[in-house]
Formats: C-alpha cells, structure tokens, sequence
C-alpha cells in the first residue's frame, strides 16, 4: 500500500512541477525561501538614517508596489529604529515572516516582523551583543536563510577592524548557534589554498545545496567601510586592505574547502538556479569584472573572470547584480556612472553586454521580480561612500523590463530626500500571498510556501 | 515503485515512433526526476562527509506540547521522544505535494529500511509524523496512514492533536507556518500549503538540524544520526 502511495507521488510530480517552474518572486535569494507568487504587494527598504533629515534615524520603509492599490508607489510605513547603525543589508526568514537588517557601525540585527501586517511591519526582535556572542565578529552584513537557521556573514573583526571576519549562525527565534571563521595563511582550517592569498576577508554567502557547497566573497573590514571615501582612495595601505579571495565550503558540515583567488573586492554572489547549472557569478568593485565561479568535469569548483563591466580602466565600481530566473542574464549596477548594465549569459563562460541605462546619479541595488518584468533600484553604498553629502540622490525607482525588445521604461521614483526618509538601501519584497489563502481582493491566489 | 517506473517507461515507448521522439521522451523523463526533490532520488549526488567528522550544532531546545496517539491515547512531544534521536516531521494525510509530505514520509520510510539490518541505530531512533490538521486527521485517520508503513520493527508514531488550541503552540515552537483554506461560508475546507521541515532532535531534545527539501534526503539523515550517535560515545 505505501509503495503504491509513493508511486503515485512520482507520477503526480511531472503536474507539480510544471505548475511552478515559470512563477516565483526575486531571484536573488535563498533556495529555501518561500516564494511570492505573481505580484508583490509591497517593498522594504532597510534605509540609512541622514543626519538634518527627518528624524536622522536609520528605519524600514515600506513601498505599496501593487498597481491595483489605491496607494500604489507611496510610502505606506516608516518604522524609524533610533539612531544610525550603518544601515545596510537585510535578509528575510525562510518562512518569510521576519525580515532580519544589519548595522554596520552598530552591530545590532533588528528582526522586523512582516508577516502579521505586511503593510505595518513592527520591531520584533534587536540582538545587540552579535560582536561578544560571535567571539569577535564586526559588521553583520547578509542575512541568508538557511532551514530553521539564519546565516549571517561579517564584514570585519573587533582585534584590529580589518577584513578578517567569520560567519555567525543563529536559530530562527535569533539566538546565536555557531561562528565559522574564514580560513587565513594562519589557520587554513583544512582549505586548500589555490593562489596567492588566503586573507580571511568576507562579504556575501550563498549556496548550491544539490552541490553541498557554500561560496562566501570578501571586500574590507570597518576600518575602511566607515572611513570617507576620497579619503581612503588616497590611502594607499587602505587601499591594500581589501579582499582578493573566494572561499568553496562544505556547506553540510560547514568547514572551507578552498581558497580561490578572486582579485579586487568579490561582492555579490548569484547561484544559477538550474538545476544542471553548477555556478555563481560574482563581480570584482576594484577590477571591474564578472567572475565565473563554477565546478569543472571533475568535480572542483573554479574561479575565471569572464567578461569586463564597462570600462575598468575608468573604475565604474560594480555593485549589485541580480541573475535572471532562467539563468540567461544578469544585471549588474555600476554605482559611479550610476548604470544598470545587463548581460547575456546564456554562455556563463562569455557574458556580452546586452543593454546599459542610466538610471541616476548613483545607483546600488536592483531587485527583480521572479518573471523579470520588474526592476526596483536604489541607491545607498554606504554612509561615508555616497556621492551626495546631504543624501539628496536618494531614491527607490521602479522599471519595467521588456526582454524581448531589451528596454527599460521609467514607472515611478519615491524620492527618499524629499520624503525626509534618509538613504535607501536594501529591498526586499512582501506579499499577502504568503501568509492567507485569501488577498485583500477576496480573491483566491494560491501560494506554495515551500518552493 | 520499480512496476510504476518501468509504465511509465512503456508509455512513453507507446507515444514514441521515432528514435528522436523515445530520445526526446526520455530526456524528459530524466529531467522531470532531476528535478525532483533530492530525497526521491537514490543517489545523494555528492559525497558524504564520514560520520563524526563534523559537529552538529544545538540549534536550540526543542518544544514539547500534548498530542493524541493512534490509538487515541493523550501523551506528549517529549516523552514519546523517550530519550532518543528523534526524526519528526509535520504532515496532514490529504497532502498531494509531492515535494511536501509524501517527500517527508517516504524518506522516513526509507530510513528503516536502509536501517532494517541495523537495530543497533534503529533501536535508539524515534521517528513522529505529526498531523497539521486535527480537524481531519483524528487518531483512526493517522493509523491508517501509518498502516503499512512501519511494518519493519521501527518505532514510528502517527501523531495528531485534540485542536487547534493544543497544535498552534506546537506550530509557533517549531516555525511552522501554515496556510489553510476556507470556504466562502467561513467553514474550515484544509490545508492548502506549509513549509516543509523535518527535525533532527537527539536524545536530550536539542534540535541539532532541520530539513527541508533540498536536503531530505535519506542518506544524509541517516548520516548526521550515526554523527549524533558517535558525539555520544
């Protein structure tokens, strides 16, 4: 009896997944995470307090992003936290229902709570000893779900607020679990060293479960990320002080298996979400390049740069990127010349700039819609790195992207100083999908929350 | 299971006429497998770190809460866990995702098997299927479910809950959201969705790894049970 149950599971998979390869919502976040399905109804942004504006507090702003509301493209919420953290990255849970957001400066995690009111989010939870608790970790920047667990990689370290740093590990009520300490010439803690370095530095984590593998990039400790910006290019220790290295791990058991060299301040990761499709791309701020991390015909993970991001030479410093749901492009900002570059990257090994738009004076992020038919930009780097003193170039803008005629087009921008808000950062998105079998509509709009 | 792949097999022999097509046909079988969930495959697809060689962190304690056993019996959470490893999962027997309990259940069922030999482990494991949805799935309901699928000498538990006043704290413990569908009229109509997650929980109940989908997967729980087992020595 049981085994014609299982056989009849088998048969009932082709139906299922069919039904939900071609929907979902962003593309640049966790496997595990529960996806929006269609529409979503609204855009947090974890925003940089500025001092003379508004209340200068850093704050989550919430975004109506849903074209059949009333409020469609205002300003729903502001959730001000007290005081400037360093305001910068954010992550939700795999449930969706808490969206966890850094401070650099600061070190605290605020958990917001988004699921009990998407459209009012409310402070649930703020951890404040993540430096005592880690054993020394500085600078909580991604928050990525893992099952039941939030993986938490840092920026710099409380010795000497350089870029050596771990990852921090916390259970889902946000109680600390464990610190895996990047690997160094020192304490290569069972890594391969493939290269010249082995710095220790950190910056962005993802994962490739079919893989059992974890990717961790590097970029700078505190010393540098809260020092002026024209300052610190004049300094050129400073300018030593940057990562050069990717780290393969175990992702099971935690432990890095290799140091590849990757030159010039790895940022983002973006896994491939195909299911033969064994890579991550990355991009260099220092180098300007696309690097290709990817496993080879006998099993080992490599490291290539595969393609230039405008032109290096005039350091346009790439910043966010986002892969397409199909694997096929890639969206990668330059925050100087404040483009959104996109590439195809049906061959993952030579990526060719498609397209490239101007999207303001300075832009950071881009998060898109699963169907890639939406594009929302931001513009925030970091407090002491943006262009504008008084943060008078901030902004959350919306696009719509037309792939086949491979075109951009304006929708809407919220202005975050005219609004007094500060500087926008991070976006994530929400939707009443996830959390009701019901919309506001009334209408039946069916959400899979575990795929 | 093998009779139902090889008609599947033959189906799409019947529909095929050109060796392109059967090629075509059986390249989509294929992808349609590979895009199952990892835990309907038999192959794991990487190497396996050796049991011991790695440490299984206490995520935290994990919850207890009253439960109706199969044969209508109140008890709860941690005494049926009876200082074990326990394995449990959150199911509901009207669940058609196949990535979804039926995934959770047959890498359960999987587990005694691959374990049947081996009553050294499978004597200190405890495995607890526990329902979502007390509303349908009475104490008859989860034994039926449960008939046939323990028939090795596992100790496997087909819990549910008195109602929703006992099974909703379980459910916040164990994040355990959960998605249920109503009629127009208001009236309860099920379960529409939940996230998956099976629990790792050794025998001082800390949980010391959790589930879901892209990692259920019969070998890799049967690994971190002997990892388990071995931090005990």
């Amino acid at each position: 009896m049981h085994l014609r149950k299982l056989g009849i599971s088998i048969l009932g998979a082709a139906f299922y997944l069919f039904s939900h390869m071609s929907f979902a919502d962003e593309t640049c976040m966790s496997p595990y995470m529960a996806k929006i399905v269609g529409q979503e109804d609204y855009v947090y942004v974890w925003t940089l307090g500025v001092e003379g504006l508004g209340d200068e507090q850093d704050k989550l702003v919430t975004i109506d992003v849903n074209p059949k509301s009333k409020t469609y493209s205002k300003v729903v919420s502001v959730l001000s936290v007290g005081g400037r953290n360093e305001a910068h990255h954010s992550g939700l849970s795999d449930d969706r229902h808490y969206l966890w957001a850094g401070g650099l400066d600061s070190n605290k995690i605020f958990i917001f709570d988004v699921h009990t009111n998407p459209r009012k989010p409310t402070l649930h939870k703020v951890i404040t000893d993540f430096v005592e608790k880690t054993g020394g970790i500085v600078g909580p920047h991604t928050f990525y779900a893992l099952p039941g667990r939030m993986m938490v990689s840092g920026l710099s370290n409380n010795k000497d607020n350089g870029g050596r740093t771990g990852l921090a590990e916390y259970n889902s009520k946000g109680e600390f679990v464990a610190s895996h300490w990047l690997p160094t010439d020192g304490d290569l803690r069972g890594a391969k060293k493939e290269g010249k370095f082995a710095d220790g530095y950190g910056y962005d984590v993802r994962v490739q479960p079919r893989r059992n593998i974890m990717l961790t990039s590097s970029f700078t400790g505190w010393s540098n990320y809260m020092m002026d910006f024209g300052q610190m290019l004049q300094d050129g220790e400073a300018m030593k002080r940057f990562g050069n290295t990717m780290v393969v791990w175990d992702l099971h058991t935690r432990k890095p298996k290799k140091v590849i060299d990757v030159p010039g301040a790895p940022l983002e990761i973006r896994c491939a979400w195909g299911a033969n499709n064994n890579y991550c791309f990355t991009t260099t701020a220092l180098t300007s390049k696309i690097w290709l991390i990817y496993e080879d015909d006998n099993g080992e993970w490599q490291g290539k740069a595969v393609a230039d991001i405008g032109d290096p030479a005039k350091v346009p410093l790439p910043v966010d990127i986002s892969i397409t749901s199909d694997d096929k492009g890639l969206w990668v900002n330059t925050f100087m010349d404040g483009h959104a570059r996109y590439f195809d990257i049906s061959d993952p090994h030579n990526p060719v700039q498609a397209y490239g738009e101007q999207i303001g004076g300075q832009v950071n992020m881009i998060s898109q819609s699963w169907d890639g038919k939406r594009a929302y930009f931001s513009t925030s780097l970091l407090g002491n790195w943006d262009k504008d003193s008084g943060g008078e170039m901030q902004w959350v803008k919306l696009y719509e992207w037309d792939e086949e005629k491979l075109e951009l087009t304006h929708k809407w921008t919220v202005d975050f100083h005219k609004e007094k808000l500060g500087r926008a950062h991070q976006m994530r998105f929400g939707a009443y999908s996830l959390y009701s079998s019901k919309t506001k509509n009334n209408k039946k709009d069916v959400t899979l929350l575990d795929k | 299971m093998k009779k139902i792949i090889i008609l599947i097999l033959l189906m799409s022999c019947n529909h095929a006429i050109s060796d392109d097509t059967l090629k075509s046909e059986r390249e989509l079988i294929k992808s349609e497998r590979t895009s199952l969930a990892i835990g309907w495959r038999d192959n794991l697809g990487y190497k396996l770190p050796k049991s011991g060689s790695y440490e299984l962190y206490k995520i935290r304690k994990s919850g207890n809460g009253d439960v109706i056993k199969e044969n209508g019996e109140a008890d709860n959470l941690h005494n049926l866990m009876n200082n074990k490893i326990t394995l449990l999962s959150f199911i509901y027997s009207n669940c058609t995702d196949t990535n979804g309990c039926p995934l959770a259940t047959s890498v359960f069922y999987k587990i005694q098997e691959k374990l049947k030999n081996n009553k050294k482990i499978l004597n200190k494991l405890k495995m607890i299927s526990l329902s979502f949805d007390p509303t349908f799935d009475t104490p008859e309901i989860m034994s039926l479910y449960g008939k046939g699928l323990s028939y090795i000498d596992a100790d496997w538990d087909f819990l549910t809950t008195e109602s929703y006043n006992k099974l909703s704290p379980i459910l916040a413990n164990y994040d355990q959201p959960v998605i249920r569908k109503y009629k127009d009229d208001g009236t309860y109509d099920g379960v529409e969705s939940h996230l998956l997650r099976v629990y790792l929980i050794d025998d001082k109940k800390f949980i010391r790894n959790v589930y879901n989908v892209d990692f259920l997967h019969p070998d890799l729980l049967i690994n971190d049970i002997k990892t388990l087992l071995l931090s005990n020595e």
